[in-house]
């Protein structure tokens, strides 16, 4: 179309012109002539960047990357702000020793964070600046245009610029190089997005509502039934608990009574004294065999396999893990009790036994790791710590006793040195 | 894609003009003296050339990083077909050369190691170190002389084929003028990627890591690459600067080549960052004492600031100094930050290498001035001995064109 078309008063109202070029360089051309007459408010497109036209054109330079900048900044500071408020505030928690905000392990977080706003920014940025999302331009019109982004060069002169003509700036154009022009216009009817995308589209968003509506009333409320329980976390499992139903026996119960004629493991050896610790039902006050020095020495080494972690080497309670608990401040950590004090210095044997082959409190059973004979062990060698607090230097065997003298005089000058 | 004109680059000089004929031959003569103030200068009674070997190492590898991040340049571009760095992609071919009389300047440290002219040079030739470590002693399969020397011979080899292979075909391009010969070097490219991937990690696993041999880091030879394309790119950077200062390839090396050249490099000090730190949030954040050990000397007294000054010097000052567009389009600016991040670099390679020779204090000195002239001056020596036999473009490579009008945004 080589003539612009003329103007008609029924027709809608004309948008801008639309010129056709053949190449970059006539392109570069004519938005340099247009803007050295005068215009303004034009547009130029191009299948490929085209260089030097941003500045032909007497358009700035974006201030894109100032946003991306800033963006990720905010992403930066914004991570360290939420990682020292979660982390050293509001939800202190101790791991691996490390302080409670440290740069180091925060520093992946801040970085991704950076990254993220910096894209963002970026990407909002350019939607922005460019007015999109724009489902509709005037500039669609033209069916020639559809070529602008494979093989033709387009300029297109805005009928909002001053200088606007219909006729003048067309001839302009064509002697700039245009190989033809094209007015285009407003829609004769403007294309409305159907009432039902809008209407489902706030339905969507209503019905999002109430999910999180939802999940709120459920953990506020207080209800007698149990409450819902979307992550199972292996809460319930296929096995019997005590008092229920099972289909395998004539009566249900999951729970079997004693097996007619059975007996238990201790009445079948009979020997009370030794696996229960029991002389006529209270505790033993005897060993339940001769006590020998292998069997004090057995005890020892059981006893620093087993015991020191937590009762420590003498038995006064302050094992590694019990240190390490105290320095990690363990909310949930007893001091287990020293083995130099009541109640434990009064225990007779057979209670002792019973201790490590039930455990006590929060100390765990010992029966399945330390068989019988060596928790007997054990019990004589805590013995032996015990009496070693009250000992003298007359307890002491004599060659042993020259050796202790020899350390205190060597230790002399160390204060809480132990003889 | 669009038509280029065609290069015109008439009134351009392409040939290194304007050195002094005997130049190379000065070099190689300051070197020479420089490397025997070096070994005068280091010499303890009691323990030979111990303090030699150390700085020398430091010096070798510096330059060795530069002309190996200078193959990878070369390599790169055309893995990727690159058409914007053709102008400055010579520079870089030259500077890989320059890898093949290193491995002659590599002579003295195996001299060192196999005459034993020092207390052990690396600590897993020293049999107390092996007595007293069991993770050493478990290395020794790796980590001994023959096999270290064979490895050796073996990168350079690499090193040196490839170096000279791009450096032939590029130059043979300048006459024949045949563009297969471009395609012959993308088809190689890959290969050249994959052989300098391993043989960087090994070189920097033998040549550095192992002088601490209990001490391990699988991403120690990333560490190393990510510095040694930083100090090639600002070599790069700087080289372009002095040969247009010397009226040399004015026309063919545009502000739009040195804004690219400052992209990369900004990009590769974030790299070096990112690098720096994966290595160390690991060692940090598990804690264990054979991985410690390591950041733990480096942590202890003066050599404290100097892994702070590495954090600033290397990574976020420039980061922010390299950041604006302008910064990159300005020569006299980017030869600035270039000259900054060439020094950070000396120091990155310093900080890995000294504090297992020197743990309690900084030994820094007239005779680390003088390894650095005596390695820079023989380096460079056979860097413009290479240079004057060919032009500092490729001149009738496909892609000049391109080059030639290239643009950024």
């Amino acid at each position: 179309m080589l003539q612009p078309e003329h103007h008609h008063d029924d027709s809608p109202p004309v948008v801008g012109i639309l010129a056709e070029f053949d190449g970059p360089v006539t392109l570069k051309a004519a938005a340099t002539g247009l803007r050295q007459v005068g215009y303004a408010k034009f547009e130029a497109y191009s299948p490929y960047p085209v260089h030097g036209l941003y500045e032909v054109m007497g358009r700035k330079r974006t201030t894109l990357p100032r946003l991306v900048l800033a963006g990720g900044i905010t992403g930066c500071l914004v991570a360290l702000l939420l990682q020292w408020w979660t982390n050293a505030i509001d939800y202190p928690y101790w791991i691996s020793g490390k302080p409670l905000f440290s740069l180091p392990a925060n520093i992946p977080i801040t970085f991704e964070l950076l990254i993220l706003l910096g894209a963002l920014a970026a990407f909002g940025g350019v939607m922005v600046f460019c007015n999109l999302p724009q489902l509709y331009h005037p500039i669609f019109g033209c069916v020639k245009f559809r070529q602008s982004s494979t093989d033709t060069f387009f300029l297109a002169v805005d009928a909002d610029d001053p200088r606007f003509d219909e006729t003048a700036t067309a001839d302009l154009l064509r002697s700039l190089g245009a190989e033809s022009s094209e007015l285009y216009r407003q829609p004769r009817t403007v294309k409305r997005i159907p009432g039902m995308i809008p209407a489902t589209a706030a339905l969507v968003a209503a019905l999002a509502l109430l999910p999180p509506l939802w999940i709120a009333q459920v953990r506020y409320a207080r209800k007698t039934s149990p409450r819902i329980h979307p992550i199972l976390d292996m809460d319930f499992q296929p096995k019997y608990l005590p008092q229920q139903y099972s289909p395998l026996f004539k009566d249900t119960r999951d729970m079997r009574p004693r097996v007619a004629g059975a007996v238990s493991v201790d009445a079948i050896i009979g020997h009370v004294h030794l696996l229960r610790g029991e002389v006529d039902s209270p505790p033993a006050d005897t060993f339940p065999m001769p006590v020998t020095s292998e069997m004090m020495l057995r005890g020892r080494r059981r006893y620093d396999i087993f015991c020191t972690t937590c009762h420590g080497l003498a038995g006064d309670g302050d094992g590694i893990t019990s240190q390490l608990a105290f320095e990690r401040e363990e909310p949930k950590w007893v001091k287990p009790l020293s083995l130099h004090d009541q109640p434990v210095l009064g225990q007779p044997v057979g209670q002792l036994y019973q201790t490590i082959t039930h455990g006590i409190r929060t100390m765990p059973s010992y029966r399945s790791q330390i068989p019988v004979e060596d928790r007997w062990a054990i019990v004589l060698y805590v013995r032996a710590l015990q009496r070693s607090r009250n000992a003298t230097m007359d307890d002491v065997p004599g060659e042993l006793k020259k050796h202790l003298k020899s350390i205190e005089q060597s230790d002399a000058g160390i204060p809480n040195a132990k003889p | 894609m669009p038509e280029y004109p065609t290069p015109n680059l008439d009134n351009d000089q392409v040939r290194l003009v304007g050195l002094p004929r005997g130049t190379s031959g000065v070099l190689m003569l300051i070197g020479l003296v420089a490397l025997a103030i070096a070994v005068a200068l280091g010499w303890r009674r009691d323990d030979q050339l111990r303090a030699f070997s150390a700085s020398y190492l430091v010096n070798y590898t510096f330059f060795l990083s530069i002309a190996l991040g200078a193959l990878f340049f070369v390599a790169l571009q055309h893995l990727v077909r690159a058409g914007w760095s053709v102008t400055v992609r010579r520079s870089a071919e030259i500077l890989a050369t320059g890898v093949v009389y290193l491995a002659v300047l590599f002579l003295p440290i195996l001299a060192i190691m196999l005459l034993g002219w020092t207390s052990p040079y690396f600590k897993w030739l020293d049999p107390q170190t092996i007595a007293d470590s069991h993770l050493a002693r478990e290395k020794l399969v790796y980590l001994n002389l023959p096999f270290f020397t064979v490895r050796a011979v073996f990168y350079f080899l690499v090193w040196g084929l490839l170096a000279r292979f791009f450096f032939k075909q590029s130059t043979s391009q300048d006459t024949s003028g045949d563009p297969m010969l471009t395609r012959h070097m993308e088809k190689a490219a890959p290969v050249a990627m994959i052989l300098f991937g391993l043989t960087i990690t090994f070189a920097s696993f033998d040549w550095l890591m192992s002088l601490e041999p209990a001490w391990f880091s699988t991403i120690f030879g990333v560490y190393f690459f990510a510095g040694a394309v930083v100090g090639a790119l600002a070599a790069l950077i700087l080289l372009a600067l002095a040969l247009q200062a010397g009226g040399v390839v004015r026309r063919a090396i545009t502000v739009e080549h040195y804004h690219d050249l400052g992209k990369l490099l900004l990009g590769f000090v974030v790299f070096w960052g990112y690098i720096a730190f994966s290595q160390y949030m690991l060692v940090w954040y598990a804690n264990i004492p054979e991985e410690t050990v390591w950041y733990l000397a480096r942590q202890t007294g003066p050599w404290t600031w100097v892994s702070v000054g590495l954090l600033f010097g290397h990574l976020l000052i420039p980061f922010l100094g390299l950041l604006p567009r302008v910064v990159k389009r300005r020569k006299m600016l980017l030869g600035v930050w270039a000259t900054w991040m060439l020094v950070a670099h000396w120091v990155d390679i310093y900080w890995l290498v000294m504090p297992t020779f020197a743990p309690r204090h900084l030994p820094f000195g007239l005779l680390d001035i003088c390894c650095l002239a005596a390695v820079g001056c023989m380096f460079f020596a056979g860097v413009i001995r290479t240079a004057r036999r060919c032009a500092l473009i490729p001149l009738k490579d496909p892609r000049l064109g391109e080059s030639l009008t290239f643009e950024n945004f």
